[in-house]
């Protein structure tokens, strides 16, 4: 939820204040703003107010055909991605908003079909990506899958549950399902529905972490030494819950320079309210007044340190399909020497950074920062003698990494693809 | 809570309150009458010059919106409907702009000062706002000094200014090189005491700081600081529009602004703060050896997140590649071509076979031919580069066409759409362009261009800054040379050579626009003084009204000089009407107030008879407007010399001051005079053979001076 505290320049709140009173396409201008200039930067935030945007678009947008608003939705996505193509999580939800908009409106016809042919065919409103309720999805998706698919032919789909979006491999996206039956009623059905369906989205938004923090007591254990690095707001959920229960040692590398000050301040608990997303942030104790030894390192120091430490645990910037992952600068060095060491790397990161880019060019993904960070400006001499760059982001290839956390559970590298297929329609991945 | 803090004088504050939610209001000072980027302001605006191909005025405008300024009132000089254009076509006008209002304000003043009490007038500020330059890129979030400036605000209602100062070595690229400014700061209070700046160039061997010893005694910490950049990011308070309007004769921001408000502190009692940040960026476009380092920060990306790749305008779609190359789509690159580091590529450009390109900005649909070597070029749009052609350091403006196998030196500027044959070698620091400062086209000189070249060389106006251009830091041994010149004081529409002089009362200057409108002392003095005329009322009483005014508004003597000027000649003028004769109505007039004028002089027994002169200067000013002026200036020469009231040696002085003979009208005005003038040179046997000479010198400031 936003922070009340009002903020000077405009930023996450500020915007999701104004997405009320203005006028939709403001909005839309206002979020590319606030994204090139990176007013709005963390992934998380990214993601909250294109789902909110979103949610306005759809809301306002007077149309009565599915292919109408999805067109609207994408035309709206594509500028918020062009704005800053390097926060691969605007894509994310987007995409996510295309393929809820395919799905209800699939459903509905499949309904309209469902009945004029048969009335016994069972009709299930499909919980699309409703993580936090994974058995009831998981019957309506069998359910789905028993009245509009094929038997499964491998065990492995068997046991994801994929979601049936295989099943009408012959329906092009753009093609509009509901055009017969393009009634009023109908029309206010969609359209609720998919409204309904981006709010469990900007729900997902807000509990990803304390659900990920859930499955930290599988993974950490009593004594353990756990490196981490940056301030990371997911790893630091995760860490304090296994802290309620466990006596454990962080090692935290503090990332500089582009994430030290925040790292410093997570460690010693004086956290500013740099946040503005979170509130219930602010109270939050940090580890050590749970009674967890933390030891803050300066990056250099991770590959002497990384023999002694039982499990390193990142945080990220995006996951791409592949299984690699786009991060913080210096986690590919610490993935690298953990790797040398035989340390498990485990990366936390919520589904909506999972993205289903494939990365060509590793070094369009990443970006360059501020390099006065690294060289103060002050000194001319090398200012004009030397090339400073300063990336804020590092590529880690899939093979550092041994799992994925995410709000639905822990997965491979390899199994990423997986989850891909289940959050994006194959229509969406490029528009 | 009512306005704690009251404006000065005549302004309104309306009900605006001193809660922190009030709107952030900015003043872009659009245009900053200066003349450092000749001749390429001869044909734009230089807020719309293209820094790394994104107009400058855009950097400006994004920092604004960065730090959430809601007001914009956006001041334009110089081609002002260009910039209206531009700025009503853009996105910041649009319904989504980030401001809730945008104004735009054309103006017809020469100076920053002028600026500031127009905008007095208008009433249109209402709270604290920001002052900075159309020029200005900065990635700096403004909360934190507008936090403390508030603060001390309110702590203080005479704290009103804080400026933001970026810290700097002591050898940076973006600082000045000649000039520089030296702050001298009380570090407890981040208050300013003293400003001065320091010119590196200047005749006198060492540089001095005179620091009053007041300061020194009352103050227990002191800073004196030349490592700062001042970027001319100013917080203000209502109440230095007032302070603006008080003092008539400032006007350039800094230099005599800050520096005169410091100096009577002890008078006005307000304070200036400064803001020194360390940490992000902060500079001015203010010269071109600026541009030149600027330029480099931002394709180097220190002032990230303004670099090329956010493309801040709609329809750039720069991308980084590796090595600080920024592609646009839609570039097309020979295969055998090298592209180095540190470039940056617009769309539609294309770049011939065995060309290599370094540390180079090429606009939109640029044609560079083969064989071209290209290395530290700012190459603007529609550039069109012949093969074997080699350009180095220099700045192509807009459609320049280069023939094959030219050589351009560093530091060479071509403007708007220069043609140079083939073969032809620029040399270094040269400016051609093909129009004149009048607008008007000029002739193709073709011993600079070459046959079939057009343009011709632009000799930057007197000594001004003609070295600035020294953009490549290898051909600097150039010096860069600016007699007496603050940052941002020499007037695109002013002589030139009044700044430098630095002498002379301001208020003539200020008559030569219409500021005279914006002066409330001017107008009322000029009434008042007039009425009594009218009524012929004793000079007694004329000259204690002149008195009270003069203390009420604060004004200067060159004020109260031209009031009685304006007011006596407006009477004269309808005594003529009247069917008097000239000489008898001036009679009449000077003889019954010779008092009035008698105690405006205050140069009796120096040699140097500066406040006559002046009052000569300003009559012949006047004079320049009205019927017969030429008569008349003749018999109030006459007229005052008789009274005494302005001795032999003043005449002279101002006959030979080049202000008096500054453009066509002052000539023609003072043409009659020379009989009188001749004759007291004769009179007292002196040589005044320089006249005519002097006249041909002063073209270059004839052509400046018909622009208005």
């Amino acid at each position: 939820m936003p922070s009340t505290s009002p903020a000077l320049t405009p930023g996450l709140s500020s915007f999701l204040k104004s997405l009320k009173s203005n006028p939709i396409d403001t909005s839309i201008e206002n979020l590319i703003s606030l994204l090139k200039r990176r007013q709005i930067c963390h992934s998380r935030s990214c993601a909250t107010a294109t789902a909110y945007l979103l949610r306005s678009v759809v809301s306002l947008c007077r149309t009565s055909e599915s292919s109408k608003l999805i067109e609207r939705v994408q035309s709206v996505g594509r500028r918020l991605m062009a704005a800053q193509p390097r926060e691969m999580v605007v894509g994310n939800i987007v995409r996510r908003v295309l393929g809820l908009i395919r799905d209800e409106a699939e459903d509905d016809r499949d309904a309209e079909f469902a009945l004029s042919e048969s009335e016994s065919q069972p009709q299930t409103p499909r919980a699309f990506d409703d993580a936090s309720l994974p058995l009831d999805r998981d019957s309506l998706a069998l359910g789905a899958e028993r009245s509009t698919r094929p038997p499964l032919t491998s065990m492995f789909s068997l046991l994801s549950h994929p979601e049936p979006e295989a099943s009408l491999p012959s329906t092009p996206g753009s093609q509009s399902p509901g055009g017969h039956y393009s009634g009023n009623n109908f029309t206010k059905d969609l359209r609720a529905e998919v409204l309904e369906g981006i709010n469990e989205i900007i729900d997902e938004l807000g509990q990803v972490d304390e659900q990920i923090s859930n499955y930290a007591l599988e993974h950490i254990h009593s004594n353990e030494i756990i490196l981490t690095h940056t301030s990371s707001t997911t790893v630091q959920k995760f860490l304090l819950r296994a802290a309620t229960k466990r006596k454990f040692t962080v090692v935290h590398a503090e990332s500089y320079p582009n994430n030290h000050e925040v790292t410093h301040a997570t460690v010693s608990g004086t956290r500013p309210d740099d946040d503005e997303l979170l509130s219930f942030e602010s109270f939050q104790k940090p580890l050590i007044a749970h009674g967890i030894t933390v030891i803050l390192i300066p990056d250099s120091a991770v590959f002497a340190l990384m023999s002694r430490v039982n499990k390193v645990i990142l945080g990220t910037h995006s996951v791409l399909a592949n299984g690699g992952l786009v991060a913080a600068a210096g986690t590919r060095v610490i993935a690298r020497a953990a790797k040398v060491h035989q340390t498990p790397v485990v990366v936390v990161s919520g589904v909506y950074k999972l993205s289903p880019v494939y990365p060509f060019d590793f070094d369009s993904l990443i970006e360059y920062g501020d390099a006065s960070k690294v060289l103060p400006y002050e000194d001319g001499d090398l200012v004009e003698k030397i090339d400073v760059q300063n990336p804020l982001y590092d590529y880690v290839p899939a093979e550092l990494v041994d799992l994925y956390i995410t709000n639905l559970g822990g997965h491979a590298p390899s199994y990423l693809y997986r989850i891909v297929s289940d959050h994006y329609r194959k229509e969406d991945i490029s528009f | 809570m009512g306005p704690k803090q009251k404006g000065g004088g005549s302004k309104s504050r309306g009900n605006a309150t001193e809660e922190v939610e009030e709107t952030l209001q900015a003043v872009v000072l659009a245009d900053t009458f200066e003349t450092r980027f000749e001749p390429f302001t001869l044909d734009k605006p230089r807020c719309l010059l293209p820094l790394a191909n994104t107009p400058l005025i855009e950097y400006t405008l994004e920092f604004l919106a960065n730090a959430g300024v809601e007001d914009v009132f956006l001041y334009a000089g110089a081609h002002s409907d260009q910039l209206e254009k531009y700025i009503n076509a853009s996105k910041w006008k649009a319904s989504s702009s980030p401001f809730k209002q945008l104004t735009f304000l054309k103006s017809v003043s020469s100076s920053v000062g002028e600026v500031m009490r127009d905008l007095d007038s208008k009433h249109l500020i209402t709270g604290d706002f920001l002052v900075v330059s159309g020029d200005v890129i900065s990635n700096l979030p403004i909360e934190a000094a507008l936090k403390k400036h508030r603060a001390r605000r309110e702590a203080d209602k005479n704290a009103i200014m804080t400026m933001v100062l970026r810290e700097a070595g002591r050898n940076h690229r973006t600082k000045s090189t000649s000039i520089s400014p030296v702050f001298v700061i009380d570090p407890t209070k981040d208050r300013c005491l003293h400003y001065e700046e320091i010119d590196h160039n200047s005749e006198e061997s060492h540089a001095r700081l005179n620091i009053d010893a007041e300061i020194l005694l009352t103050h227990a910490e002191l800073d004196i600081r030349q490592d700062l950049i001042d970027c001319s990011i100013d917080i203000c308070t209502p109440d230095v529009l007032g302070l603006w309007s008080d003092s008539f004769d400032y006007q350039s921001p800094r230099k005599h602004y800050l520096f005169g408000v410091l100096k009577d502190y002890e008078l006005n009692g307000k304070t200036i703060h400064t803001h020194i940040i360390k940490d992000a960026y902060a500079g001015r476009v203010r010269n071109l050896k600026a541009y030149d380092s600027i330029s480099k920060d931002i394709v180097s990306r220190w002032t990230y997140p303004l670099c090329p790749d956010t493309n801040l305008l709609p329809g750039h779609t720069y991308d980084l590649r590796k090595g600080s190359l920024y592609q646009e789509q839609g570039v097309f690159l020979a295969r055998s071509c090298v592209i180095g580091r540190r470039t940056v590529i617009g769309r539609g450009t294309s770049i011939g076979d065995r060309t290599t390109v370094h540390s180079t900005t090429l606009g939109r649909n640029c044609k560079i031919g083969k064989n071209v070597k290209l290395e530290g070029a700012y190459i603007w749009d529609n550039v069109v580069v012949g093969d074997g052609s080699d350009i180095r350091g220099a700045i192509i403006a807009d459609g320049v066409v280069i023939g094959k196998n030219c050589t351009i030196e560093s530091g060479a500027l071509l403007s708007y759409g220069v043609k140079i044959a083939d073969g032809i070698k620029v040399e270094s620091g040269k400016r051609i362009s093909k129009s004149k400062r009048d607008g008007s086209a000029a002739p193709t000189d073709v011993e600079v261009v070459g046959e079939g070249g057009e343009g011709y060389e632009f000799i930057q106006g007197e000594d001004e800054d003609e070295d600035e251009d020294d953009i490549s830091v290898a051909s600097s041994g150039l010096v860069y040379r600016m007699p007496g010149l603050s940052l941002s004081s020499a007037s695109i529409s002013t002589l030139s050579s009044e700044m430098s002089e630095g002498s002379w009362g301001r208020s003539a200057r200020s008559s030569f626009s219409d500021s005279a409108e914006q002066d409330n002392f001017n107008a009322d003095a000029t009434g008042s003084v007039l009425e009594s005329l009218r009524e012929g009322v004793s000079a007694d009483v004329v000259q204690l009204e002149l008195v009270s005014l003069r203390m009420t508004a604060n004004a200067s003597d060159t004020q109260v000089r031209r009031s009685i000027v304006t007011s006596f000649m407006q009477y004269i003028e309808e005594l003529m009407a009247k069917g008097k004769g000239a000489s008898q109505a001036i009679h009449q007039v000077f003889s019954q107030y010779s008092e009035v004028v008698d105690r405006t002089l205050f140069d009796r027994n120096k040699d140097e008879k500066k406040d006559q002169v002046d009052l000569l200067l300003q009559l012949q000013q006047d004079l320049v407007s009205r019927e017969k002026g030429d008569t008349v200036l003749l018999f109030t020469a006459k007229e005052l010399y008789e009274l005494e009231l302005v001795d032999e040696e003043a005449y002279e002085q101002w006959w030979n001051d080049e202000r008096s003979s500054g453009s066509e009208e002052m000539k023609k005005v003072r043409s009659q005079a020379q009989q009188f003038v001749q004759w007291l040179a004769d009179a007292e046997e002196e040589e005044s053979s320089e006249e005519d000479d002097e006249d041909e010198d002063e073209d270059g400031d004839e052509e400046e001076s018909d622009d208005e």
